[in-house]
């Protein structure tokens, strides 16, 4: 579904990926893992075709999706047309603004549409934003943000969802949770990519992952094999 | 009838402001100061769409107001007058309290067209790049009308009064403040809907976290520039009126200080909030008048007890002492203005039962 060939990209003079090619099929968790700066986030944001500074430049290769190449996308039509969102690092919620209106404001591409069905969707998938539907979403939890921001990624109907180091921050029982949502939200029929410092956890969940290393991609392969690599067991798996 | 509340305020304030003109009991300088008022109503709060609304920061809206001035001026001149510039009238003089909407909408189209030529590069940067990138803007703006002789260049455009005359002697009222509050009141509801609208949402989401709407679908580009495109045309149409009530324009009106006081404002009233910042415009103007009596009082004052030597005069140039002063004080006690960047009914709950603004 998503095939990514060869990409270099950049971040003005400095080259943040060198070359690397991975595909995504549709219904499957892939996950790519790495240490800070080897690019992994940069995929992503490449991927999604953030305006620059944010995102870098592509210098070469090609993105392409079910076979149309998404270079020459602005990030609002990979949104609308190619159906694929982003959960950002940092979660980039609207402080300012109620855990409903963060939600409400997220179909924005779907003027007058009735979203009542994705609203019961979320909050049966987060109870807990339920309860806080009209709690200004600056004062939630850091957990209960990030899954205000993965809600407010699905408002847009996304069948493809990228997910930049969801578990960063999160208490180790919450991050489990939020990979269970991850696993059932899958099984629901969402394509996912998500990009972790937490491998271990991330090939658990995933089906199959790559590992980046500086830009380029070391080594890939089904999520179980990964694990029981010797060398990627010492480098990335802590022993 | 709360959702006609806005409508029927303007339409009230219009009927009794002229019907006291009419009667003689405001005299020509207390209206030429309720016209001023509500230009620089219509100058606010088309700045304040950028400024408050999108949280980008704009400098040098000024600039825009010039576009509209000059260009309103031109169309006036050449649509109801016999000029050496433009040759005999386009229209019958007789037919400009009709045709004068004609004059406002070109000026604003123009002035939005600049907009949207300084929009088109300027969007690639943000924050500060776009505040110098403004103000260049706005001496450029400034620059040009000062190097074109057939517009007068630096010694101004004038042309204007003899438009307004032959507006009054078709129908003897005060037509510019008509067409003041006409404009405000268009320009009030045009930013209203706006803001209330997906599009207006997709602005809000703009100012808060650009890459949280991206990833929602929002087209930032589009909507940054389209912002600025009314934010400015509507600029244009406050230049339209401020030339035709001077009957006179030149560049210089329209410089940094302009753009400033435009800025002042706005974080007078509070950054977003439409409301606030009309207040503001409203008390703005009634200071910058004030002190013309104040500024005397206070040297009489000040001399009778001997506080100041008799050869030193306090002259009107303190003015823009006080008025930063004012802002600096502003920023210091009420950062987020009078209003922050809520609406008057979320401050008044009450008054919700008489007025609705979303």
């Amino acid at each position: 579904m998503i095939r990514v060939s060869n990409l270099k990209a950049a971040y003005g003079k400095i080259k943040a990926l060198h070359g690397i090619s991975f595909h995504v099929e549709k219904g499957e968790i892939v996950t790519l893992i790495g240490t800070n700066g080897a690019g992994k986030s940069t995929t992503l944001k490449a991927l999604m075709r953030l305006t620059p500074p944010e995102s870098p430049t592509v210098t070469a290769g090609d993105m392409e999706f079910d076979g149309v190449s998404i270079l020459g996308m602005a990030a609002h039509r990979i949104v609308s047309d190619i159906k694929m969102t982003l959960v950002p690092e940092g979660r980039h919620i609207f402080g300012n603004l109620t855990v409903m209106e963060n939600l409400l404001l997220a179909s924005w591409t779907r003027k007058n549409e009735n979203v009542d069905k994705e609203i019961h969707y979320i909050f049966d998938m987060f109870p807990r934003l339920a309860e806080r539907a009209r709690q200004r979403s600056d004062t939630l939890s850091g957990g209960e943000q990030q899954m205000l921001s993965v809600g407010r990624a699905l408002m847009t109907k996304c069948s493809v969802l990228l997910l930049d180091e969801p578990s960063m921050g999160l208490a180790p029982l919450i991050m489990y949770d939020m990979f269970r949502t991850l696993k059932r939200l899958n099984a629901d029929g969402l394509t996912i990519i998500v990009v972790e410092q937490n491998a271990r956890l991330a090939l658990q969940v995933a089906d199959r992952g790559y590992v980046l290393d500086t830009g380029e991609i070391i080594a890939e392969g089904p999520a179980e094999e990964l694990l029981q690599k010797p060398e990627i067991k010492a480098a990335y798996l802590g022993g | 009838m709360q959702r006609y509340a806005i409508n029927i305020l303007f339409g009230t304030a219009a009927i009794v402001l002229v019907a006291l003109a009419q009667a003689g009991i405001l005299d020509k300088y207390v209206l030429t100061v309720i016209t001023f008022m509500g230009i620089n109503c219509i100058f606010a709060v088309s700045l304040n769409l950028v400024n408050g609304h999108m949280g980008e920061f704009s400098c040098g809206h000024g600039g825009f107001m010039c576009v509209g001035a000059y260009v309103g001026s031109l169309l006036s001149v050449a649509f109801f007058t016999n000029s050496k510039l433009f040759g005999p009238a386009l229209f019958a003089p007789e037919l400009a309290h009709f045709l004068f909407p004609l004059v406002l909408v070109g000026a604003s189209f123009a002035a939005a067209l600049f907009g949207l030529i300084v929009a088109l590069p300027s969007f690639h940067t943000r924050d500060d790049y776009l505040a110098i990138i403004t103000i260049a803007a706005n001496y450029i703006i400034i620059s040009i009308v000062e190097n074109i002789d057939a517009i007068g260049g630096p010694r101004g455009f004038s042309g204007m009064k003899r438009v307004v005359n032959s507006m009054s002697d078709a129908a003897d009222l005060p037509w510019m403040l008509i067409w003041t509050i006409i404009g405000l009141f268009v320009c009030v509801m045009a930013l209203y809907r706006l803001m209330t609208s997906t599009y207006g949402k997709g602005i809000s989401a703009v100012c808060q976290n650009e890459v949280a709407a991206e990833i929602m679908g929002v087209n930032t580009n589009r909507v940054k520039i389209m912002a600025f495109m009314v934010s400015s045309g509507l600029a244009g149409l406050a230049g339209a009126l401020y030339a035709h009530v001077y009957g006179y324009v030149n560049a210089q009106s329209f410089n940094i200080l302009k753009s400033t006081e435009g800025l002042v404002m706005v974080y007078l009233g509070g950054m977003g909030s439409i409301s606030g910042v009309l207040l503001a415009a409203i008390a703005f103007t009634l200071l910058i008048e004030g002190l013309r009596f104040i500024i005397p009082w206070l040297n009489d004052v000040l001399h009778a007890a001997n506080l100041l030597p008799a050869s030193y005069e306090l002259s009107q140039v303190w003015k823009w002492v006080i008025i930063p002063l004012i802002l600096i004080l502003l920023m210091q006690f009420r950062p987020e203005g009078f209003l922050g960047n809520r609406e008057l009914t979320h401050v008044f709950p009450r008054l919700k039962r008489w007025i609705t603004f979303r």
